[in-house]
């Protein structure tokens, strides 16, 4: 890899980075760390589609306490 | 060393700040002192107050895995780094109470109520949100509900889930009406608004349906569509055509954020909620960066004086002397027992390490409490003329600008009439008068810090992004908290009819959702035909049941050092929960008994049947406003009957540990050692 394609990754690595943050901040679902972590610690299971995540996470997210405050 | 005189630096410049604050009496001085008296006393705080809670207190342990190390699922439970954790949770428990409160409070002048949100968050607030995700972190994420069960036994557990759900409908009430406030008769505002719905609806589509997952995304064109719309109001104001049709009264706004409540609690979340949740994340976040940006390029001069007359309790926003009202009316910038839920709730399954607790928990709500002080210097660098005009109910000021400034002059302020028009006009409104609620002034005082900084000539337009930015997230806590309040009846319910409990069966939802916004939407509509304007009434008692609610949870915070064996340490909760007790319960029994019909719901309903005896009032309107004098005070009443239950019962477990009749043992899960180096 040459120099400037590296730079390149870093770039989009921070700029990857940043994004994951912002979903964070707002209580987002993100659904590269879920494909990740579930390859990590139950590689046996299959993985859902985005949509299925999208979708399994929201309902959890708003099923229970308050997430916002007055 | 070198680190050391810093500190002593920044000690100086805080106390400094606080002296030039004090002594400068009757001239307008820089906001720049109050910000820094607040943050130099912030950092004091941090560095050496949270620091005590942390080692000592607490001890707290990076050995110990966290909940979201050891449960990790890549959903709820997920180890977050700090910073993005900090601004997760800073969104969370950041809303309309830390800038409508302080805005109110400035009654008192700008000196009372900066001096308890700074040093009441320091030594209340900030250890109450501390101690609860300390001790929710500990125990897998559990809720305070649950805490309180499992930590003092089964019934202050229930009593502790019952003062949630009434204090969530009197919040939802309080809040709704400073949206309906902040929207009669302004079709911009009310035009801005209403495109929120649809565009919620598109990003909700564009998120599930056409690109799934690619949530951000989405709210990046929510948010150009949002802005697009603010701008669009602007041209529908002055429409002779489209004007009439979003020029609302109070009372349709009312129905409508009713009906809007019920819609969005029964519709699937990834619809509607889910979507105006981002909307007003990435806007609340954003707006505050920028507003604290404003006011440090501006630093405007303060005009409301430091302290006011009207600490003797004849104010006109509220009734009730500074002592204890001030305290009430700050409601969320020093302390607030929402946090409690938060901060025990989706931010204990985050935190990867236990040492960033503190910066979590103690750092987040000195931030919550610096955006109060920064609504304090909106509210402050009015002229006062001006903030009463807005703050006052109609009813006193009389319906025209010249009478408006007739009785703010007879109040010790000036203003001329000519001036109330030209602000009005100048921000695209008919008028501004009696826009009781905190909204408006803030609003106000917001467009002229950012189109100071940000743009001149822009008033209008700023004015108007102030009020969509607030309208936004009171409506996303609406319909959160409707929620959240379907499904604590629906469990509630099951213990009586067990269908009533399945929160997937249709009726059962209806019912429920219908029944928590009966709930708020009533008095929420007592508000707004209040001939006080409502806020008057209902904005002490949303601040007395957060107080209360402040009250529960350090109970369970001194519960559970005591169970820990660090009695010798419970002063940190205990002489907080002392003093919100104090003041809370002094609030609470005035607003019922006091004989000064503006301050006590009693005194008033009395003075009613006195003006209906007299033929004064209709009997129909005499016998509603005595009915809700009436349901006000045992609202009061049930709230402190809770709180008082809650503590004796935590004050018996305290002496049953204490004297060795009860083993001193805390339920935390068991130590595990972190894999994470």
């Amino acid at each position: 890899m040459s120099e400037r394609e590296g730079a390149k990754a870093r770039g989009r690595g921070v700029i990857a980075g940043l994004l994951t943050a912002l979903r964070r901040v707002a209580g987002m679902p993100d659904y590269a760390a879920y494909v990740e972590h579930l390859r990590r610690c139950h590689p046996e299971r299959p993985v859902p589609g985005e949509r299925e995540y999208f979708e399994s996470f929201t309902r959890a997210r708003y099923g229970d306490g308050p997430t916002r405050c007055c | 060393m070198l680190s050391k005189l810093a500190w002593l630096g920044l000690a100086l410049a805080g106390t400094v700040a606080w002296g030039v604050l004090a002594l400068h009496r009757g001239e307008t001085i820089s906001a720049a002192w109050l910000v820094l008296a607040a943050v130099g006393t912030y950092l004091i705080g941090f560095r050496f107050y949270s620091r005590f809670l942390a080692d000592r207190v607490f001890q707290l342990n990076d050995r110990r895995a966290t909940p979201a190390e050891r449960l990790a699922n890549g959903r709820d439970y997920v180890p977050t780094s700090r910073w993005v954790l900090f601004g997760h949770h800073f969104a969370a428990i950041a809303g309309a109470g830390p800038l409508v409160g302080p805005v109110l409070a400035a009654q008192f002048g700008y000196l009372p109520g900066t001096i308890w949100i700074v040093f009441g968050v320091v030594l209340a607030g900030a250890v109450q949100d501390f101690i609860i995700l300390f001790a929710s972190m500990r125990r897998d994420g559990k809720s305070l509900g649950q805490m309180a069960k499992e930590e003092t036994g089964p019934v202050t557990g229930i009593l502790a889930m019952v003062a949630v759900l009434a204090i969530m409908v009197i919040l939802l009430a309080v809040l709704a009406l400073v949206v309906v406030n902040a929207l009669k008769d302004s079709p911009w505002g009310v035009f801005t608004i209403l495109c929120t719905i649809p565009i919620a609806i598109l990003m909700g589509f564009w998120m599930k349906v056409w690109r799934p997952g690619r949530t951000l995304e989405a709210s990046a064109a929510g948010i150009a569509l949002l802005l697009a719309a603010l701008v669009a109001g602007r041209y529908v104001a002055a429409s002779p055509v489209l004007a009439p049709l979003f020029t609302w009264s109070g009372t349709t706004i009312a129905y409508a954020v009713i009906a809007y409540g019920f819609v969005a609690s029964v519709l699937p979340v990834w619809m509607l909620l889910c979507p105006r949740d981002y909307l007003s994340t990435f806007m609340k976040v954003g707006t505050i960066l920028l507003l604290a940006l404003g006011i440090l390029l501006v630093l405007p001069p303060l005009r409301m004086p430091a302290i006011t007359r009207f600490v003797d309790g004849t104010g006109p926003v509220f009734a009730g002397k500074l002592f204890p009202f001030a305290f009430i009316t700050i409601a969320c910038g020093a302390i607030s027992g929402f946090h409690a839920l938060v901060a025990s709730g989706t931010t204990p399954k985050m935190l990867t390490r236990e040492s960033d607790a503190r910066l979590i928990g103690y750092g987040g709500m000195l931030m919550e409490s610096f955006v109060a002080v920064m609504a304090m210097c909106a509210a402050a660098l009015l002229d006062p003329g001006i903030y009463f005009a807005i703050n006052a109910p109609l009813t006193s000021l009389g319906g025209t600008a010249e009478s408006a400034a007739e009785v703010i002059r007879q109040w010790g302020f000036t203003v001329s009439p000519g001036q109330l028009t030209a602000l009005a006009q100048e921000v695209g409104e008919k008028t501004l008068l009696g826009r009781a609620g905190g909204a408006p002034s803030l609003a106000v005082g917001m467009a002229q810090i950012l189109s100071g900084a940000f743009g001149q000539g822009l008033m209008a337009l700023w004015y108007h992004f102030a009020i969509m930015f607030e309208a936004l997230f009171i409506l996303t806590t609406v319909d959160t908290g409707t929620r959240v309040g379907r499904f604590m009846l629906q469990e509630l319910a099951g213990h009586v009819w067990e269908p009533l409990g399945r929160t997937s069966w249709y009726p059962s939802t209806i019912l429920a959702s219908a029944a928590v916004v009966a709930g708020w939407g009533y008095f929420l509509v007592q508000g707004v035909l209040d001939p006080l304007g409502g806020i008057n009434s209902l904005w002490p008692l949303f601040g007395i049941s957060n107080q209360l609610l402040a009250a529960v949870a350090l109970c369970v915070g001194t519960t559970i050092l005591v169970k820990a064996g660090k009695a010798r340490y419970t002063w940190v909760t205990l002489l907080p929960l002392a003093w919100v007790l104090m003041v809370t319960l002094t609030a609470g029994w005035q607003k019922v008994f006091a004989d000064d019909p503006r301050l006590g719901f009693l005194a008033h309903a009395a003075l009613v049947a006195d003006q209906l005896a007299s033929g004064a009032v209709e009997p129909g309107r005499a016998a509603r406003l005595i009915f809700n004098d009436r349901l006000d005070a045992v609202v009061a009443m049930v709230f402190m009957l809770v709180t008082v239950l809650v503590v004796v019962a935590s004050a018996r477990e305290w002496i049953l540990v204490l004297t060795r009749r009860r083993p001193a043992v805390v339920k935390e899960t068991p130590f595990v050692e972190t894999a994470y180096v």
